[in-house]
């Protein structure tokens, strides 16, 4: 931004927008939007093609396992891993780093600030995997040039992830691996229920989505994945005070919260660790801090609407537990 | 340079070299033999043998040539408008985003983006004519509150477009702080635009470029002669009021126009005048034509670096206009040694 307003005007819009830049990055990954409640349902018409409705409401026409895939997400690139249709796979966005194995395919670059659509049409893929945080402008131009997108749900739940995998299942004809694996996704998420049914108490968590500005971190707020995640892990969320999906917590608040426990997502990508926590001026009043209850976390783990989801709802489940018996 | 004729021929090659370099070279190499033949085969004068490149005819009419068309009207719209805000306002640090187009049009986008309009009228995005009526709009908001009794005295307008926009700002923030699910859009639409849009965009943007330069360009000698100060003017008989005006009207609508489709991009109308000024000289009745030329040919060579130096990855091209255009500059600025007014 500092770039694009020069005129000495723009001075402090400058300086605003770039400290709020570092959040928009962080939040870019995540998917916040309320989802578009639409129930996917399937018309194989003929062998050759499938009609699906997709997130968007749209009915994607395609051919019946499509050879030449292009993933436009993360979550998408680790949905075709997981069931095992990653040989149709022939290009990714430069964000989906896992499994490892997906780095060696190759990159049509980064979603931001649009899509490079030179490189995708010189891939004639038969099929794009759009998801909830592609932005519609692209999936228009994809559209328009003559290419089959369907997108993935902007998901808010659980069941938008099922629901997801499974049509990415009956999308690329690889439907029984995709069943299975929501089958063993849902007895995971069973066993974490089971345990949490035991607890006698609900810890209170505070999940750090991004501390750039450490007197008033990013949190998510009452709606969100994470704090559906962490309800479900036997937490409760004090970001859920706020309706906001995501918001800034102020530190007198956070205080007065006095979390349980203290879980940094914002270790992967914004490099705060238990030391960096320690340092920040006014924190070691907190309970967390002064009996040790700081995580560091994979915020991949519930920022992508995929099938690594459970790992991570795990994860919490975990913290949260060990929380439970020192208490 | 010697003369402002030979430097309007030298910009116009530039321009022919920018264009036909903006559409041969991309992220997918397409081989020179087949660009050629593709363009004949366009123009009905051969046709192809060869099976499988209607891949490469996308790329080439649909992906690239489009883009290339919108950068070289956006560059050319900012230049022009950028050296005429320098003149009305005789300040060298005026450029198209002075009297709040930018935030204006920001806020307009945000405004669409956070309210989830998703209709398309006119085969153009909601963002993008929210964003053409916010500038508007906000320019609008700017002159009227800068008039007093009867005139619009240009400090007043400085100060009042500052102020505005500052509001502006302000106002899109708080709507993306608010709706965190429309920050990601909000923020690709401020790093420029969305520029894979096809045709529409451009053919929409002709008639604001023809329109507003041609008002500009008529009243260029007015603005030499404004260059004397207000009153001087006023007594060679220039209707000073009314020039300030019908200026700032079509400098803003090819802003908007400009901003609403190829982005905020930042620094080509404030460097490219000045670059132009230092070859060509200060009348107008040269500048503008340069402006039109040297704008064009800027943004479409910073676009192919910006498409190409990270490849496959695309830069926001506001990045390389500033990066390539400071040194190039200073350079000018050292080599002339010439007061720019």
């Amino acid at each position: 931004m500092i770039v694009i307003t020069t005129v000495p005007k723009s001075h402090s819009n400058s300086k605003i927008f770039s400290n709020i830049l570092t959040v928009i990055l962080i939040l870019l990954t995540m998917c916040s939007c309320k989802n578009i409640e639409s129930l996917p349902y399937l018309n194989i018409s003929s062998r050759e093609d499938i009609t699906i409705t997709d997130s968007l409401g749209r009915e994607i026409t395609t051919v019946s396992s499509p050879e030449k895939i292009v993933s436009l997400a993360a979550s998408n690139t680790e949905i075709l891993f997981a069931i095992k249709a990653n040989t149709t796979l022939i290009g990714r966005d430069e964000y989906s780093d896992y499994p490892l194995e997906a780095l060696k395919i190759q990159s049509i670059g980064s979603l931001y600030p649009q899509v490079n659509t030179e490189v995708i049409v010189n891939l004639q893929p038969d099929l794009i995997l759009a998801a909830g945080i592609t932005n519609p402008d692209d999936v228009t131009a994809l559209e328009k040039l003559g290419l089959t997108v369907f997108t993935t749900s902007i998901a808010s739940d659980l069941d938008d992830i099922y629901k997801d995998i499974t049509n990415v299942g009956v999308i690329t004809g690889y439907v029984s691996n995709a069943n299975n694996l929501v089958d063993k996704m849902k007895s995971r998420v069973q066993t974490v229920q089971d345990n949490v049914s035991t607890y006698s108490i609900t810890p209170s968590v505070y999940y750090e989505i991004d501390a750039s500005e450490p007197s008033k971190p990013w949190t998510p707020g009452n709606g969100s994945f994470i704090d559906m995640l962490i309800t479900t892990a036997g937490g409760t969320n004090i970001g859920s005070l706020s309706n906001d999906l995501y918001w800034q917590i102020s530190l007198e608040q956070l205080i007065y919260q006095d979390p349980d426990i203290i879980v940094l997502g914002s270790n992967k990508y914004g490099g705060q660790t238990k030391s960096t926590v320690l340092e920040r001026p006014g924190w070691e009043t907190l309970k967390a801090v002064r009996t040790g209850q700081i995580y560091e976390f994979d915020d991949d783990l519930v920022s992508r609407p995929g099938p690594r989801i459970v790992i991570g709802l795990e994860t919490l489940a975990n913290i949260i537990s060990m929380s439970e018996y020192s208490q | 340079m010697k003369t402002p004729i030979a430097a309007s021929i030298l910009l116009f090659v530039i321009l022919i070299t920018a264009l036909v370099l903006g559409v041969t070279i991309g992220s997918v190499q397409i081989p020179p033999k087949i660009i050629i033949s593709l363009i004949l085969d366009r123009l009905s004068i051969t046709d192809i043998a060869i099976e499988d490149i209607s891949k490469y005819s996308t790329i080439l009419f649909d992906i690239r040539m489009p883009r290339v068309a919108l950068m070289a009207l956006t560059g050319a719209a900012l230049a022009t408008a950028g050296a005429t805000y320098q003149g009305l306002f005789r300040n060298p640090l005026a450029d198209p985003y002075l009297v709040g187009v930018a935030s204006g049009a920001g806020l307009g986008a945000t405004i669409a983006i956070t309210t989830n309009i998703n209709s398309n009228p006119l085969g153009l995005s909601a963002i993008t004519i929210a964003a053409f009526i916010g500038g508007i709009i906000t320019v609008g908001i700017v002159v009227m509150a800068a008039r007093v009794a009867n005139t619009t005295p240009v400090t007043t307008m400085l100060l009042a477009g500052i102020a505005i926009g500052s509001f502006a700002t302000a106002a899109t923030t708080l709507l993306m702080l608010r709706r965190p699910d429309g920050l990601q859009r909000a923020f690709n639409w401020m790093l420029g635009a969305y520029l894979g849009g096809g045709w529409s965009p451009v053919k929409i943007m002709i008639p604001y470029m023809v329109l507003g330069s041609l008002l500009i360009y008529i009243n260029a000698r007015a603005l030499n002669v404004f260059q004397l100060g207000e009153e001087q003017a006023q007594q060679l008989g220039i209707h000073v009021e009314r020039l300030k005006i019908l200026l700032i009207a079509a400098a803003t609508l090819m802003t908007a126009s400009a901003v609403a489709f190829g982005g905020l991009i930042g620094f080509v109308g404030l460097i490219v005048p000045h670059a132009l000024r230092m070859m060509t000289g200060p009348d107008y009745r040269r500048l503008l034509p340069c402006c039109v030329l040297g704008g064009a040919s800027f943004l479409v060579l910073s676009d192919l670096v910006a498409r190409n130096i990270m490849a496959p990855r695309e830069l926001p091209v506001g990045i390389i206009t500033a990066l390539t255009g400071t040194p190039f500059f200073i350079f000018l600025l050292r080599k002339l040694k010439r007061s720019v007014f």
